[in-house]
């Protein structure tokens, strides 16, 4: 029930950050009850665009309109008066506290002014999961329910603010497919009783399935509003890139060499259990499995950040430490980090530092560490990379998400490992990005490393890899390759609907 | 600033002097950066350190001045090498581990000390003469206490900018679980910073001892606050990985000049207290307002 009335309007609003203008003069409009997509490339300014109506800055530009009438968002807590409801990837729940309090926070009904109402907190809490179409006892803990279910807790939460625009930042990074079609489910019941739905998405086919019109931005500008029903995914990925790119994977023949690693029957009980594979010089083997599947969890425990109960693991022939992932790294086996931001970059350190930290006893002698005997290798993977940067001095933490990933990358490159484990490479950056990074991964099996690729991108899984190995309830259920290696075979390997 | 408040402020005496009354402190100091610029705020057992490696040196003395003083850092760096260890391995919150250890060494020695001052034995030619005059030493014209303290700081500088293992605390200082993905030995680090801490402040407890020729639990009080107010005002920042020594160097300086112009000035000790804990949370609060201005507060 699209109407015509336009729910929010924003009028040449722009966003400043030192150096650079993030959103520069965009005219922006929601309907009542539509879902309105933002597409983008990373820094292309959705998440600023976002945040601006979030009340998270009180020195944006422009003018902003939220059901015709002209509002100034310069708090958080005006945003929400105003009627904005935020969803972002990371939830917002106390994780040992009951749904009802988590749903209810700031507004638990008392009684006498100071007791806590608990038959009324339940009942509330039931009728906003209702709104969800969840049916849990509102007295769970979120620590018990699962994630899926918790980001629908989160968006109960979030209408229990009677919110007239709902803005919702990448919420099915950390759902299944079947989840993420429960949640459309539910986004299409809210857009029919009037909600206006604004959805930040990667997904092309999220988008195809879900919204109704959606604007593109890129470089902080708006390039286009369009009906979903109007455009074609290629034309749609054009409007991000700017530019006409190639077919994104070609088929490479690996030269394989010798066995570089072998995990033999490795166990981590509760977590993944008789896990093994072996990876040759020069290939790139993928683990393909759904979220909780164990592959995050085996990628870790081989490379010795994480216990391990039985089994081993060899590089080179020579069996690791178990648990001591300097030895590993030492031997270079190195794990990138599926999270950046958590542990894989020193956001407050320069560039060049961090591009030469996996250096560091590379570059010392006697105990005494010069950068210098790294010569302009951080330079030449600035350049390889093509990572944007004011300058090699630059702090990591105030690069686009695409150029964080690459200086990821880059640290292990500079490094030259025997394998390297990458895990999720490629998670949340823009296109032009993950081409660079494909690029970079395959330049690395050419120069005969090791490769195990863990990634929830399906297209991106099947065309880097040699081999894929499946995993479910963290057993290995079967290995694709050659032929049989295609994104339907996986899929369907990975939710056991078939043998590989 | 100090010439307006007397004409002795720019006399050599005087300036010497300065450098004389925070010679103690900057000892103390350029080892706590080590801890703050791992990213672990402050250790504050120095002054238990300090108080403890005084009383075994002083204890020692009887095998001569040379193996007391030994025993009394190796006393100290026991106390850092249980820090380092549980804070590094089993990640202990280091402010309440470490003021949990200077609880507990404070009640350790009162027992084993039956709350006494203990006093070296100053007849001359002994080795507890020897002790006491380890304050006064001079080395030409400069005391000896001056020229350790500038030898601290420039071999902190140095292990800080130029090994393997200063440029891994700055990584560990930035973010410990990344250092940890990039393949360094996170707690051997943060074990060496504590142990680099607990050396610093043990030469500064036996040179506090020296002054007053006397070994006792309380000595060294204070000193905990003071260090990390001049690690602080010399840009290191507490959540860890910025900074350098040279500015430590120049916060210690600082405290001691506005001391000595307070002193100047007839402003007692309490209240020049006052004035070194308003400093403090000044600087902390520029710092803090100075990351968050630049959308940098993250980790």
């Amino acid at each position: 029930m699209i109407s015509s009335a336009v729910a929010l309007r924003m009028e040449g609003v722009s966003k400043a950050y030192p150096g650079t203008l993030a959103v520069d003069a965009v005219d922006f409009e929601a309907r009542v009850g539509e879902v309105h997509a933002l597409m983008g490339e990373n820094g292309a300014g959705k998440s600023t665009l976002m945040k601006m109506l979030a009340g998270s800055f009180c020195d944006y530009t422009g003018r902003i309109a939220i059901n015709g009438k002209e509002v100034k968002l310069h708090s958080p807590a005006l945003a929400k008066a105003h009627g904005v409801g935020m969803i972002y990837q990371e939830l917002s729940l106390a994780r040992p506290i009951s749904i009802a309090e988590n749903l209810l926070v700031g507004r638990l009904p008392s009684r006498f002014g100071f007791m806590l109402d608990r038959p009324a907190m339940m009942e509330e809490a039931s009728r906003c999961l209702e709104r969800v179409g969840l049916d849990l006892d509102p007295k769970t803990p979120v620590d018990a329910i699962s994630q899926h279910e918790a980001q629908l807790v989160e968006v109960a939460k979030v209408l229990g603010n009677d919110p007239s625009i709902l803005v919702m930042d990448e919420p099915t990074s950390a759902l299944s497919r079947d989840e993420t079609e429960r949640l459309f489910a539910i986004m299409r019941k809210l857009k029919k009783a009037g909600l206006t739905i604004i959805y930040i998405s990667h997904h092309l086919s999220e988008i195809f399935a879900v919204a109704d019109r959606v604007t593109v931005l890129r470089d902080g500008q708006k390039i286009a509003t369009r009906d979903v029903g109007a455009i074609a995914p290629s034309e749609l990925v054009q409007m991000m890139v700017g530019e006409k790119i190639d077919e994104f994977y070609r088929r490479r023949t690996a030269t394989v060499g010798r066995t570089v690693l072998k995990v033999r029957n490795l166990t981590r009980r509760g977590f993944f259990h008789d896990v093994s594979l072996h990876v040759k010089e020069g290939e790139i083997v993928g683990i393909a499995g759904l979220a909780g599947a164990g592959r995050t969890e085996v990628a870790r425990s081989l490379c010795g950040l994480d216990p391990v109960d039985a089994g081993t693991v060899e590089l080179d022939g020579r069996p690791l430490r178990q648990g001591s992932y300097e030895k590993a790294a030492g031997r270079g086996l190195y794990y990138l980090s599926e999270d950046r931001k958590r542990d894989g970059l020193f956001l407050r350190l320069s560039l060049r530092r961090n591009l030469l930290s996996a250096l560091i006893a590379k570059n010392t002698t006697a105990g005494f560490h010069s950068d210098r005997r790294s010569g302009s290798t951080a330079d030449a993977m600035i350049e390889e990379l093509e990572i944007v940067a004011a300058s090699p001095a630059a702090d990591v933490g105030n690069l686009s998400g695409g150029n964080q990933q690459k200086a990821l990358l880059g640290k292990w490159l500079a490094a030259e490992p025997r394998v390297l484990v990458l895990d999720e490479p490629t998670r949340g950056v823009d296109v032009k990005a993950k081409k660079k990074i494909h690029e970079a991964v395959i330049g690395l099996a050419d120069r005969s490393k090791g490769i195990v690729l863990i990634s929830s991108d399906l297209p991106e899984l099947v065309g880097l890899s040699d081999r894929v190995v499946v995993m479910r309830t963290g057993r290995i259920t079967g290995e694709l390759s050659g032929e049989a290696l295609n994104e339907e075979s996986v899929l369907l390997a990975a939710n056991g609907e078939r043998e590989p | 600033m100090g010439c307006f408040v007397s004409d002795e402020f720019f006399t050599i005496k005087n300036q010497m002097g300065i450098l004389n009354a925070v010679a103690l402190l900057g000892i103390a100091a350029s080892g706590m950066a080590f801890v703050t610029f791992s990213g672990h705020m402050a250790d504050l057992s120095v002054p238990a350190i300090m108080a403890f490696s005084g009383i075994v040196t002083v204890a020692a003395l009887p095998l001569g001045v040379v193996a007391a003083v030994g025993l009394g850092i190796a006393a100290g760096m026991a106390i850092g090498a249980l820090n380092g260890l549980v804070v590094g391995l089993f990640r202990a919150n280091p402010i309440l581990w470490t003021l949990a250890v200077a609880f507990f060494m404070e009640g350790f020695m009162r027992f084993t000390w039956s709350n006494n001052q203990i006093y070296p034995d100053t007849a001359p030619v002994t080795a507890g003469a020897a002790f006491i005059g380890l304050f006064r030493v001079t080395v030409g014209p400069v005391p000896l206490i001056v020229v350790v303290m500038l030898l601290l700081f420039a071999l902190g500088q140095v292990v800080l900018t130029r090994t393997r293992f200063g440029v891994e605390t700055r990584l560990v200082g930035s973010s410990p679980a990344a250092a940890k993905t990039t393949g360094i030995n996170v707690q051997r680090v943060v074990f060496v910073d504590f142990l680099a801490a607990s050396v610093a402040a043990s030469v500064a407890g036996i040179f506090l001892t020296s002054m007053n020729k006397l070994g006792v639990f309380y000595l060294g009080k204070g000193y905990d606050f003071k260090c990390v107010t001049a690690v602080v005002i010399g840009g290191m920042m507490l959540s860890g990985g910025r900074g350098h020594m040279l500015g430590v160097l120049g916060g210690v300086l600082v405290i001691g000049l506005l001391s000595n112009i307070m002193t100047f000035l007839g402003i007692n000790t309490f209240q020049q207290n006052i004035v070194t804990g308003i400093i403090f949370i000044a600087v902390v609060w520029i710092q803090q307002s100075h990351l968050r201005r630049q959308g940098k507060d993250f980790v």
